[in-house]
């Protein structure tokens, strides 16, 4: 055996990551394996010059040893030499060549009788193993190497299926879903790289996957390695979150049109690993439970053709999805009843059938449809079986064009099919308040597939659900019910938080619109099924007391009252009148309203609004009155973003000092906007500025609507503008939106007036958008 | 005025000390560090589970000079002294002082050094 050469041959062995990188034409995963082939050579001519002596193999592992090299990747190497070889010198020459590459490199240097013998105690070894790919030196020293990582691998299948399993749920716990995040981690998070990998590396212990699973497997992944390649590429920097600002650059290299449809694919390729992964998942951890008490139980039948048995549910042997239409909806709908999966053979049975094209609608197949949503969460995760193999698309049709279409912007948190499905299985929650449960999930089902299309997604909406109503074998008058619901699906939430539900007018228009008490039930049912399924700032307290207010008095008026006689509280109270007659200035603030009482002044309101904001606090709604005498009382309830304390000491102090003209409210509301903001990346760009009216709406008042960028200050600023026009604000509501806010005032003119006047209102309007520019 | 911060190998702090010393360093101060650089914090080339990043003992060495040309003459000599040719060697780098004040005699800036 020679000695290594040392100092001869020292010909610099150059590396050129720059030229391959700046090929534009290359991009995503042939960019990936381009680099990594550049890799190989660059690494196979270091180890000749190291002059390695027999007996020495290197290897690349991990991410590099599946010759996926994203720009920004470690380059994980493993030098594995028969005992006794002494590696020492061929050590450095590799090592450190590529530390002065400035790559990220890790490595060991190990005999292969070491390497397995880490491998059987840990598992990042032992799947680091698994991934070994031979790049230069001795061969057969690898291939016997993989031979005997596989055979371990085997042999330590059950505890390494176990705890991959665990880690597996611990991962997606972390990270989120790439699905639905609007930033999704592609590697680290459910439906990510990471799954991909640990499916395979489940599969080389023991067979896990069904048919045609791997090929949709591969197609997901090299999607999503694609746009992580690309991401790695436009930022320099490792990192898997696919950031808002870097969507456009990415899609553009890929060739997508654009950011939405990008991140749409993504969503898509996601769906396909979680499902394919909980499939698989599940099917370990049943297996790995061994023989218990669910699997050893006589099968149940479920319904006719279905049965329960090892805790999945499943087609009889002699049930003939042929000849039966309604066998996938009754196996749906029972394995959502017993909260249990659909068994992978049945279902891949029902899926080669396929449904009947038209589909033999009938009042039979009508309940089992909305039996599916009244069965509970795990309707989810069945639908989701049932879309994967292409039997929803079937059963309807409409539903291609809301499939994984993302909702972008920080408000949704779902993919528009997955929200209506979340939305529809609230609603099933929700049945006891409507007389017809059917239309209520349907309903709700059907309320956004407007929103696959171009245009107003509601009146799209409206002539889809005609057709689709239609199709499913609805009466005439179900189906414009569901027309209805459809049309009026954000009536409640928006007059709720963005009008007066005091004010007989705005009630009326509501009462008008909605028509029949059974619709007014509908739509409340649907106002709460929707907002819980948009996301976790969507549906609170407040929406819901002041939603469920507005259909008290609508239901009122439905049913043939007048809305003064509706009491819930009256404004203001008889203590408050009676401190307004004392003409004093009052300041009271209890849990989180304020009541200010003071002589009348324009400005006032924004004065108050200006002291709140100051404290970190954001005002959800307001409420003025004037009396004869001069004297305002205005109460604002309020919310704390920063802690959950309300500071009212501070409140009271700063209200006393501006209600005497001692604060320089905006100077020091400039401020503390300096201080706390921070500049967001918004999907759609920035909010644009606008203004709205309403002259008709209410009898006593014009209904002013601002929808602006969330920051400091903003309710202060339009406020001090309609001050500015000496004109009174009567009420107010304050809604956001993400990062969106939704003002919405009633005012009156100094003669208590509705002002309809379209020169004034022109007028205000230019001052409200100066203010909120600067 | 300038500090001069560097990290380096435990046992290698005697010859930087000399080599200060002969460059005409009055003044030091060490302090006992930890960290890690490219290498990971591989106490070993040739061992080693894969995913450890360890952090390995190092020495913080500051001193102040008066101007930027000694800086970079101080510098060198540390660094000289300080190689080992291996991995982990650590780093030297130089910042602004703004003022420097000797506390039993009240000297200022320059006089402090």
């Amino acid at each position: 055996m020679s000695d290594p050469i040392e100092g001869e041959n020292d010909a610099v062995v150059t590396l050129d990551r720059a030229t391959l990188f700046a090929d534009q034409s290359l991009a995503g995963l042939p960019l990936c394996r381009a680099y990594s082939d550049l890799m190989d050579r660059w690494l196979a001519a270091l180890f000749d010059q190291a002059g390695a002596p027999p007996g020495v193999s290197l290897l690349a592992v991990g991410g590099y040893g599946r010759a996926e090299l994203s720009p920004q990747s470690d380059i994980d190497l493993l030098l594995v030499h028969e005992p006794k070889v002494d590696v020492a010198k061929v050590a450095d020459r590799l090592w450190y060549p590529i530390w002065d590459e400035n790559l990220k490199l890790g490595h060991a240097v190990r005999t292969a009788k070491d390497a397995l013998a880490l491998a059987s105690d840990d598992l990042d070894t032992a799947t680091a193993l698994l991934s070994i790919r031979h790049l230069a030196g001795d061969r057969g020293l690898t291939a016997d190497l993989h031979d005997k990582a596989h055979a371990l691998w085997r042999k330590r299948a059950k505890r390494w299926m176990t705890e991959m399993s665990r880690r597996v749920r611990d991962r997606h716990g972390a990270a989120g879903e790439v699905a639905f995040l609007l930033e999704p981690d592609l590697k680290e998070g459910r439906g990510g790289l990471r799954d991909v990998h640990a499916i395979h590396w489940a599969e080389q212990a023991e067979s896990v996957m069904f048919e045609g699973d791997d090929a949709a497997l591969a197609e997901a992944y090299d999607v999503l390695l694609s746009a992580r390649v690309e991401l790695h590429r436009r930022t320099g920097r490792a990192g898997d979150r696919l950031l808002l600002q870097e969507q456009d650059g990415v899609a553009e290299a890929l060739g997508y049109d654009d950011a939405n449809a990008l991140m749409r694919a993504v969503s898509t390729a996601a769906r396909t690993i979680s499902w394919t992964g909980d499939e698989v998942w599940s099917r370990i951890d049943s297996s790995l439970g061994g023989p218990s008490s669910i699997r050893l139980r006589r099968d149940k039948k479920l319904a006719s053709g279905v049965i329960l048995r090892e805790g999945t549910v499943q087609l009889t042997a002699d049930a003939d999805p042929g000849a039966d239409p309604l066998l996938a909806l009754r196996v749906a709908v029972a394995a959502a009843a017993e909260d249990v999966r659909i068994e992978r053979r049945s279902l891949d049975r029902l899926a080669a059938v396929g449904l009947p094209n038209p589909f033999p609608w009938s009042a039979d197949a009508r309940q089992l449809f909305a039996d599916l949503f009244f069965a509970g969460p795990r309707a989810i995760s069945v639908i989701e079986a049932l879309d994967q193999r292409g039997l929803w698309g079937q059963l309807l049709p409409e539903w291609t064009t809301v499939r994984c279409k993302p909702q972008r912007n920080a408000y949704h948190t779902y993919t528009v099919d997955r929200h209506l499905c979340e939305a529809a299985v609230n609603a099933g929650q929700l049945i006891d308040r409507v007389d017809r449960p059917d239309l209520l999930v349907v309903g709700t089902l059907l309320h956004d597939i407007g929103k696959g299309y171009p245009g107003d997604h509601t009146v799209v909406g409206v002539d889809l659900v005609a057709a689709i109503g239609a199709r499913m074998g609805y009466a005439p008058d179900d189906i414009a019910e569901l027309q209805a619901m459809v049309r009026h699906h954000l009536l409640l939430p928006d007059v709720a938080t963005r009008r007066d539900i005091t004010d007989d007018g705005t009630i009326e228009m509501v009462a008008t619109t909605v028509g029949t008490e059974r619709t007014l039930r509908l739509l409340a049912a649907l106002t709460e099924a929707d907002s819980k399924a948009t996301g976790p700032a969507a549906w609170n307290t407040w929406k819901a007391e002041l939603v469920e207010s507005l259909v008290m008095r609508t239901a009122h008026v439905l049913g043939g009252g007048v809305v003064s006689e509706v009491s819930l509280e009256t404004f203001p109270t008889d203590e408050q009148l009676a401190l307004m007659a004392q003409r004093q200035q009052v300041i009271d603030c209890r849990d989180d309203s304020l009541v200010v009482i003071s002589p009348d002044r324009p400005g006032l309101f924004s004065r108050v609004s200006g002291v709140l904001s100051l404290s970190g606090l954001d005002v959800l709604d307001a409420a003025a009155y004037t009396n004869n005498d001069g004297m305002a009382l205005e109460m604002f309830h309020v919310e704390s973003t920063a802690s959950p304390i309300i500071p009212w000491d501070r409140v009271v102090r700063d209200l006393e000092l501006a209600l005497t003209g001692r604060l320089a409210l905006a100077a020091r509301l400039e401020e503390r906007a300096r201080v706390y903001s921070r500049p967001r990346v918004l999907p759609h760009g920035p909010v644009k500025p606008r203004v709205e009216f309403d002259t008709e709406l209410s009898r006593h008042a014009t209904v002013v609507e601002v929808h602006a960028p969330d920051a400091i200050g903003v309710l202060y600023r339009i406020t001090r503008a309609i001050a500015e026009l000496e004109l009174d604000i009567r009420s107010a509501k304050v809604h956001t939106l993400g990062h969106e806010v939704v003002d919405s005032f009633y005012v009156r003119d100094q003669q208590g007036e509705k002002p309809t006047d379209p020169a004034l209102l022109a007028e205000l309007e230019r001052a409200i958008l100066h203010a909120l520019i600067s | 005025m300038k500090l001069i911060t560097a990290i380096i190998k435990p046992f290698k702090l005697d010859d930087v000390k000399e080599a200060l010393k002969g460059a005409g360093i009055t003044g030091l101060t060490i302090t006992e560090a930890k960290g890690f650089g490219r290498q990971g914090g591989h106490t070993e080339l040739y061992r080693g589970a894969e995913y450890n990043v360890d952090f390995l003992p190092k020495i913080r060495l500051e001193m102040v000079v008066a101007s930027a040309e000694e800086a970079d003459r101080v510098r060198d000599v540390l660094a000289t002294a300080a190689r080992t040719g291996k991995i982990g060697d650590g780093k030297v780098w130089i910042t602004e002082v703004d003022s420097l004040l000797r506390i039993r005699t009240g000297e200022l800036n320059d006089d402090a050094i």
